[in-house]
């Protein structure tokens, strides 16, 4: 069993309710394979960089899982079949932080100032948190 | 190798322009992370290229981390490869 940390992002067009479910199918990928999810965050739809697949803003969730590596081989697989990714990262870390990555501080630290779409933001975060104390 | 670089500080000095150290050594140093675009974007030439170690003074351990992160941060479209 080794750690991981695996970055995906979905496609705009569907709700967080939408991304939530397509990350909790992931999970069990995970689960079912004698593996655990250490950490979940969801980064909210930033804007992306360059355009995949047309899209230019994307639903970005960050899992820390342990698995082997046959288990993560299958969720690669099945990631890549999946149509609502647009791409995704899974790299080898040696240890889980603790705390937030650097992503859910620089958000929070934007909501502060305030603002219509920071709002929003806000309330992804809460449902975000929810889901990682149920996991 | 050691006489090259006795030599070249004896060049730079009447300029009286010393080495900076690198910016991931030391106490407080920050941590090379993908996911910390702001820190990378320091790092990067405003068409999205990574700066050269000799300009940064950043070392060349740190260089290849920072080189690594940058591109993983590329991937996830975090960071753009090309920036006009």
């Amino acid at each position: 069993m080794r750690l991981y940390e695996s970055v995906l992002i979905a496609r705009q067009d569907i709700s967080t309710t939408q991304v939530e479910t397509l990350v909790d199918e992931f999970s069990a990928i995970i689960t079912n394979g004698g593996g655990s999810i250490k950490k979940k965050e969801y980064w909210g739809l930033r804007s992306l960089a360059y355009r995949i697949k047309k899209n230019r803003k994307g639903h970005y969730v960050m899992l820390n899982i342990e698995a082997d590596s046959a288990t993560l081989t299958e969720y690669e697989r099945i990631m890549g079949l999946n149509e609502d990714i647009l791409r995704f990262m899974n790299i080898r870390i040696e240890e889980v932080s603790e705390e937030p990555s650097i992503m859910m501080q620089a958000k929070s630290e934007r909501s502060e100032r305030g603002g219509r779409y920071n709002n929003n933001n806000n309330a992804d975060n809460a449902s975000a948190e929810k889901t990682s104390e149920e996991a | 190798m050691t006489q090259l670089e006795i030599t070249r500080s004896a060049v730079r000095r009447p300029f009286g322009r010393r080495r900076k150290s690198c910016p991931f050594s030391g106490p407080n140093a920050p941590k090379i992370d993908y996911k910390d675009t702001k820190l990378l974007g320091r790092f990067t030439s405003e068409r999205g290229k990574i700066v050269p170690s000799r300009i940064s003074a950043v070392s060349a351990k740190k260089q290849r981390e920072l080189s690594t992160a940058i591109k993983r941060a590329r991937f996830l479209a975090l960071m753009p490869y090309v920036d006009m």
